[in-house]
């Protein structure tokens, strides 16, 4: 087989080349991981016409349809545009015609536009979850306009709790619901079974003291998880009726420098959250000198540092009271390769606009 | 007499009552349900009717009004002590039949146990009227049928919520004079007749069968609580009937010659609630104390008192357990094990 086809042109398209040449995998956008169950006719009619008949969980929550043929590309994009102007501009209000907030007329027929920005992942949440502090796949929708469509590299995982499930520490930016938790002491029977509950599921911040019955609190070591409340027999313990976000900055896997995220805001409020954001593609343009690579997102920080990024991230945005930002960041990084970072000079990366 | 007052009526007379009584009903909290984006609803002074919440039933009873989970009874001063005060208003409380039901079942305990009144209970308790919410049908977890607590007619007023407004019965004619120029209505409240639920104790002469009684403490279903049942106390706290509690000090600051007595909820399914001196515990794991508060409920109280059984049905335990564990399914468990139990002794 002959083939003459630009692969980079369909990665961006959203097709991911297979070991057998001319055959492609669809990745398609599911933001938060929660849509209406009945895109799974459209995703078993897309594997069974055109694909190889099976379907895939994509490790970040798309529907990956493997085995579609290079020539049949054009007739999948086609059938695509019903489920991106329901999900995508309908469910999440994107903008389609747009890439990285500059206008940009989309081609309905022509699939999706951009694979830089990754589908958002996310946990069930609260929608479903006894642990869950906030709705995940709604702030997904509310983020997915943000950074979509967008050749700057984005990856966000949502957790609904500090349990963490959805890994939001192993991503650019995690995003892990909290709770800032209310003690109402005229209902506390001084059974100590939040204290318990802290201790054996959380950072053990909370304590019965014996001479009052009531329960002390360590505040700053709290994680916000809510184990109290679903601990608590009488409702003495309740969640903060305001939903508050911590972010997880700059884990990543890969062959390279695999690390985990550390903490850059926490409880910081929704609205934060998609201010910041809205900063992403400034930082982004900013660090590669406006012009996108094929980079990904944690590197970016790395090249621009620390500081820089929450200068340009921050920029605008104004916190809520309560939210706390990292000053530093210290990531600790698996080195595969001993000293990987200490090299010739002409190997290092630049940021920045060049002048 | 019947009335129909509309909203603004409601309110009106809602809060001429508020002048002379204090007003407590099942109030919504939104948002501070056990887990995220739930609510709870739960006894508190209302200021208007749209804070009463007449559809669902309330997470937590109508006895958190007359027996706080936590009250000072009194305060000390080196040799001196001073008891706390009881209510300043006469109390209106908004509650269902079994509500009610259960809250006779609390004075039996309170104020007809063992020839004593209990002084802090019975300060509050006299000065509570009820105004009788009917009830629309309850919830699947509701029960009040089988235990005959569906009916009442201890109130002073009764109300139906309706599109627009309230419909009221008035049966303590005291009360006529706030609704003067109130539209007449011939309301009566119905009573729950049917549950979906129907929950059927085993017979009181079985359970005192001292044979019977010894196999059933001894018989395998309770082992399946120790392993299911946290021992939260979520279904005590949630009982309508329950009124253990235990007794605290608390010091105030650094001196300890000052401070206060309290009276706090506490409960049977919690672990160390038995526990003696030298550590040792009656009933030392959750199964144990499974069987001990469903015999309560559905035997001993009834053999103490005689008239009817503890539980009212109000299904809140069931409602309120964080492991799903039902207490009409107990129930028929325990019928299960009696009969095996007998047909196996040959009764």
């Amino acid at each position: 087989m002959n083939h003459d086809i630009n692969i980079k042109q369909l990665r961006l398209n959203c097709f991911r080349q297979s070991k057998v040449p001319g055959e492609f995998m669809l990745q398609m956008r599911v933001p938060g991981g929660m849509v209406d169950a009945k895109y799974l006719s459209a995703v078993q009619h897309i594997a069974q016409t055109w694909g190889d008949g099976n379907f895939h969980f994509g490790t970040r929550q798309t529907f990956d349809i493997t085995g579609i043929k290079y020539d049949d590309i054009p007739a999948v994009n086609e059938y695509l545009e019903a489920y991106i102007k329901e999900v995508d501009a309908g469910l999440c209000a994107v903008n389609m015609d747009q890439v990285a907030h500059e206008p940009a007329p989309w081609d309905p027929k022509s699939g999706y536009p951009t694979i830089g920005a990754r589908n958002i992942t996310a946990c069930v949440g609260n929608y479903h979850c006894i642990c869950g502090n906030c709705n995940t796949f709604e702030l997904a929708r509310k983020i997915e306009p943000i950074i979509f469509p967008s050749h700057y590299h984005i990856k966000i995982n949502i957790a609904g709790c500090p349990n963490d499930c959805n890994k939001a520490h192993l991503c650019d930016f995690g995003i892990i619901g909290v709770a800032k938790m209310e003690y109402h002491p005229e209902h506390c029977i001084g059974c100590g079974a939040c204290a318990r509950a802290c201790e054996h599921g959380a950072t053990r911040v909370l304590s019965l003291n014996e001479n009052t019955g009531k329960i002390e609190k360590d505040p700053c070591c709290c994680v916000g998880c809510g184990e109290c409340v679903r601990a608590c027999p009488t409702s003495a313990w309740t969640r903060s009726e305001k939903k508050f976000y911590r972010v997880i900055l700059g884990g990543r896997t890969g062959r390279q420098t695999p690390r985990t995220g550390k903490m850059f805001l926490n409880w910081a409020s929704e609205e934060v959250i998609l201010a910041v954001l809205g900063n992403w593609q400034k930082f982004s343009a900013w660090v590669m000198n406006y012009k996108p690579e094929y980079l990904h997102g944690g590197h970016l920080i790395d090249r621009a540092g620390y500081k820089k990024f929450k200068e340009i991230i921050l920029d605008g945005v104004e916190l809520n009271p309560e939210c706390l930002v990292a000053e530093d960041i210290f990531w600790h990084e698996t080195e595969y390769r001993s000293n990987f970072n200490v090299k010739p000079m002409e190997l290092h990366h630049k940021a920045g606009p060049e002048a | 007499m019947g009335y129909f007052v509309n909203a603004k009526q409601a309110n009106e007379v809602l809060s001429a009552l508020r002048e002379k009584y204090a007003v407590y009903a099942p109030k919504r909290f939104p948002k501070q349900g056990r887990y995220s984006d739930t609510d709870i609803i739960r006894y508190a002074e209302v200021s208007c009717v749209e804070e009463i919440e007449f559809k669902e039933k309330s997470d937590y009873p109508a006895k958190e009004v007359i027996s706080p989970v936590q009250q000072a009874i009194f305060y000390f001063t080196e040799d001196e002590y001073r008891a706390s005060k009881g209510p300043k208003k006469p109390i209106l409380i908004f509650a269902r039949p079994c509500d009610i039901s259960a809250q006779h079942i609390q004075d039996k305990i309170f104020m007809g146990n063992g020839g004593y009144e209990d002084l802090y209970y019975k300060r509050v308790r006299e000065m509570v009227k009820f105004v009788l919410m009917e009830c629309p049908g309850g919830d699947d977890t509701c029960f009040c049928v089988s235990m005959g607590t569906n009916k009442t007619d201890d109130y002073c007023m009764a109300v139906r919520a309706v599109d627009g407004g309230l419909k009221v019965q008035v049966t303590d004619s005291g009360f006529d004079s706030y609704f003067q120029g109130a539209q007449a209505s011939d309301f009566t409240p119905k009573f729950v007749e049917e549950n979906q639920l129907t929950v059927t104790p085993p017979a009181m002469e079985d359970l005192n069968d001292p044979e019977i009684r010894q196999k059933l403490h001894q018989h395998p279903m309770w082992k399946e609580f120790d392993k299911r049942c946290i021992s939260c106390g979520s279904c005590t706290v949630a009982c309508s009937t329950c009124t253990c509690f235990t007794t605290r000090d608390v010091i105030y600051g650094d001196n300890p010659e000052v401070g206060e007595r309290r009276r706090v909820t506490a409960s049977c399914q919690i672990a160390g609630f038995d526990q003696m001196a030298g550590q040792r515990e009656f009933r030392a794991t959750a199964g144990d104390r499974m069987r001990y508060k469903v015999l309560h409920k559905y035997h001993d109280y009834k053999a103490q008192f005689g008239d009817s059984h503890m539980c009212v049905g109000c299904g809140r335990c069931t409602h309120r357990c964080p492991e799903l564990i039902s207490i009409s399914a107990t129930v028929n468990k325990m019928n299960a094990a009696v009969a095996e139990i007998k047909a196996g002794l040959g009764k």
